[in-house]
């Protein structure tokens, strides 16, 4: 039958508009009472026991795959294999995720099991997913399946649990148990160590900064001043009346250890740090030394602090992602001009400096 | 009469924007001179252009409303249309451009090195035989009685460099350096003005014009090339430990102490300047508060950052110690 034809028997001239009307009407308003009834007497059962009727879980896991395959293409940092960010990432995984996925060698708890969707076990979760697809998955979370998004907006911090998933596979209970050991019990020494030394070039030392910063710097965690979703995580476990307390404890250990020896990268950033005549880079020591008068201690010493730490927070400055205290703006002004090579140098001239506190940073 | 009036305060309301110290009718130059000179010639002979060409229409329309002979008609036509342009606009012509070479002239004793920045200008001297730069910013001061080389440079965006009472303006490229001189003539304060868009505070990019007799630019342009004043009150040390302690030294060079950076203005003679900001505020104590807390507020997309998390106390004192900068 030709298209034609199938007009013609149609016939629409014969068709009677009011009535098809008046029936869409009807359809329309019966189903719209449909709706509203199981809305408004509950007629839905939303018990997680009872569960989903049979191929509706087949249909929401597939379209949450494929969703997630879809979405995911961000380039993983080459550091990703590292020890260091398979560390950090252990240890906000064993503060945020371990109470649902549990942790190699452990179970997940029984009340955790009776969850729908059940959290797979990680061991069982990291199987079959790209690095890219976990950080999607981490930064984005899953809506309806109980998985939280990323509590900051900012992204390369998840990176780290990535390294931890690209690795919780091939962990034993010890190993796990090895990476988020806590000295003496304590939360905060698990990354930090128990001098404040984390010896973990992504994990900032902090026996070098003063209380002021350091107080300063966790109330602009807490209240989300600050961008991270580690230090949300582990924030939101400490009351804001304990912030001075805790502030004063960690300003008490004093930095020690040697300068190193310095190379080319380090004289660059020594030279840019002293602004020999720039005149887009402020002088980097007028506000974190080496300075011959006292300096606000509300600006952190850089003296001895990790490298890939700087660079990574001097590229959030650049770029405009990092804040936190009163004095932000000072160093978003300072940032806005520095490129790669120039971060790379300031990072290596003052990861090289001997540990100290802002106003004993000398080279 | 009545008509009159209205005619009269306009033309009052704008022959008052013709003085002062920002001002191409009020030359304090030579070179000003030459301009407002070239100027007035021009405004007479348009003047005087204007009634012959209205008497012509008069003349022709309602005294000697007939034909003319062909002859002169003739005459008329070669003589106003052909001969009469080309004599007065070659005189014109030949006028401005003798007086061209003189305004290319090149300075002698005094390079003043001046670069736009957003949006303020950095201001270098190099005195005759003098290998070392005077810094200073925001403020060009000239001796009278000599002509003074101009070299000009932008950091960013294209500026123009003017202050109208002492001459022509030359635009500011960055990466290219252009030039000019200056001779003034009468001692005073005048004022310039950025005169090439160059984003969002542009018009708040002004710059102070002091001219001075040759005796007192001696005078003070040795004082500008020492070191800073060492702040003797209480209160003043207490804004130079504020000074250090925010790190001011990181953009600003206050000459004499550790503060060295070439980000911002040298501020080692601030408070000898008679305004601050680029020409925008006085060089007074409140408004150096009002600025340093806030420069946003008064120079959007300014460079520098705000200092409104120090106290009341802190910003006097450091205002303190920058007015002690003379």
């Amino acid at each position: 039958m030709s298209l034609k034809d199938l007009i013609r028997k149609l016939r629409p001239d014969e068709i009677h508009w009011p009535t098809v009307g008046r029936t869409l009407g009807v359809l329309a308003l019966l189903g719209g009472l449909g709706g509203g009834a199981v809305v408004a007497f509950g007629l839905f059962n939303v018990s997680a026991r009872a569960g989903h009727l049979p191929g509706v879980s087949w249909v929401l896991h597939t379209t949450f795959r494929n969703s997630v395959a879809f979405r995911a293409h961000a380039e993983p940092p080459e550091t990703l294999d590292d020890a260091g960010m398979v560390a950090l990432g252990a240890r906000h995984y064993d503060s945020a995720c371990r109470h649902c996925h549990a942790a190699p060698g452990a179970e997940r708890s029984a009340t955790v099991r009776s969850m729908n969707p059940e959290p797979p076990h990680i061991t069982e979760a990291v199987q079959h997913w790209e690095p890219d697809e976990f950080h999607w998955i981490v930064k984005e979370g899953v809506k309806m399946s109980g998985m939280p998004h990323w509590p900051a907006t900012r992204d390369d911090d998840v990176w780290p649990v990535v390294a931890f998933l690209t690795r919780v596979g091939e962990m034993s209970g010890d190993d796990y148990a090895r990476l988020t050991e806590k000295p003496d019990g304590r939360y905060c020494a698990m990354c930090h160590g128990a001098e404040g030394v984390s010896g973990n070039p992504n994990i900032p030392r902090l026996d070098i900064l003063s209380e002021t910063y350091i107080r300063d710097t966790l109330h602009a965690y807490r209240e989300g001043r600050r961008d991270s979703g580690i230090m949300a995580e582990a924030m939101s476990q400490v009351p804001a009346e304990a912030i001075d307390r805790l502030a004063a404890g960690l300003a008490e250990s004093a930095p020690s250890g040697e300068q190193a020896p310095s190379d080319d990268l380090a004289q660059r950033g020594r030279a840019l740090a002293a602004a020999g005549g720039d005149t887009e880079v402020p002088a980097c020591r007028a506000c974190h030394g080496p300075w011959s008068e006292p300096l606000n201690p509300a600006f952190p010493s850089l003296s001895g602090q990790y490298a890939p730490y700087l660079e990574q927070q001097l590229r959030l400055w650049r770029d405009g992602n990092r804040g936190g205290t009163e004095v932000s703006e000072l160093m978003h002004h300072a940032a806005r001009a520095l490129d790669d090579d120039e971060i790379a140098a300031l990072a290596s001239y003052y990861a090289g400096l001997a540990p100290a506190e802002l106003d004993d940073t000398s080279d | 009469m009545s008509a009159a009036r209205p005619g009269l305060l306009c033309a009052a309301l704008l022959l008052s924007a013709c003085s002062g110290e920002q001002s191409v009718l009020a030359p304090a130059g030579r070179d000003a001179e030459v301009l407002a000179t070239l100027f007035w010639w021009m405004l007479g002979g348009a003047v005087v252009l204007w009634l012959l060409m209205n008497g012509l229409f008069f003349y022709v329309t309602r005294i000697r409303p007939q034909a003319l002979s062909p002859r002169a008609a003739e005459a008329l036509i070669i003589g106003g249309g052909i001969v009469f342009p080309t004599v007065v606009l070659a005189a014109l012509l030949s006028f401005a451009l003798s007086e061209m070479p003189k305004q290319r002239e090149p300075g002698e004793n005094l390079t003043v090195r001046i670069t736009g920045e957003s949006w303020w200008w950095r201001v270098d001297y190099l005195p005759e035989g003098s290998d070392t730069p005077i810094a200073s910013a925001n403020e060009l001061r000239l001796p009278t009685g000599q002509r003074s080389e101009l070299k000009l440079n932008a950091s960013e965006v294209i500026h123009s460099f003017w202050i109208p009472a002492l001459g022509g303006k030359t635009d500011m490229i960055p990466g290219r350096e252009t030039r000019m001189s200056l001779e003034p003539t009468v001692p005073g304060d005048y004022r310039g003005q950025c005169a090439e868009f160059c984003g969002e505070s542009h018009a708040l990019m002004a710059l102070a014009g002091v001219v001075m007799t040759p005796g007192d630019f001696a005078a003070w342009l040795e004082k500008e090339a020492a070191p800073a004043a060492i702040p003797t009150s209480a209160e003043a040390l207490r804004g130079l430990a504020v000074f250090n302690a925010e790190g001011c030294g990181g953009c600003h060079a206050v000459r004499g102490t550790e503060a060295a950076g070439t980000v911002g203005p040298d501020l080692t003679h601030l408070g000898g300047r008679v305004t601050l900001a680029a020409g925008i505020l006085p060089m007074e104590r409140d408004a150096l508060i009002r600025w340093i807390r806030d420069p946003e507020a008064l120079k959007p997309g300014a460079r520098m950052p705000g200092y409104d998390h120090l106290s009341d106390a802190e910003l006097s004192a450091l205002a303190t110690y920058l007015e002690g900068l003379e």
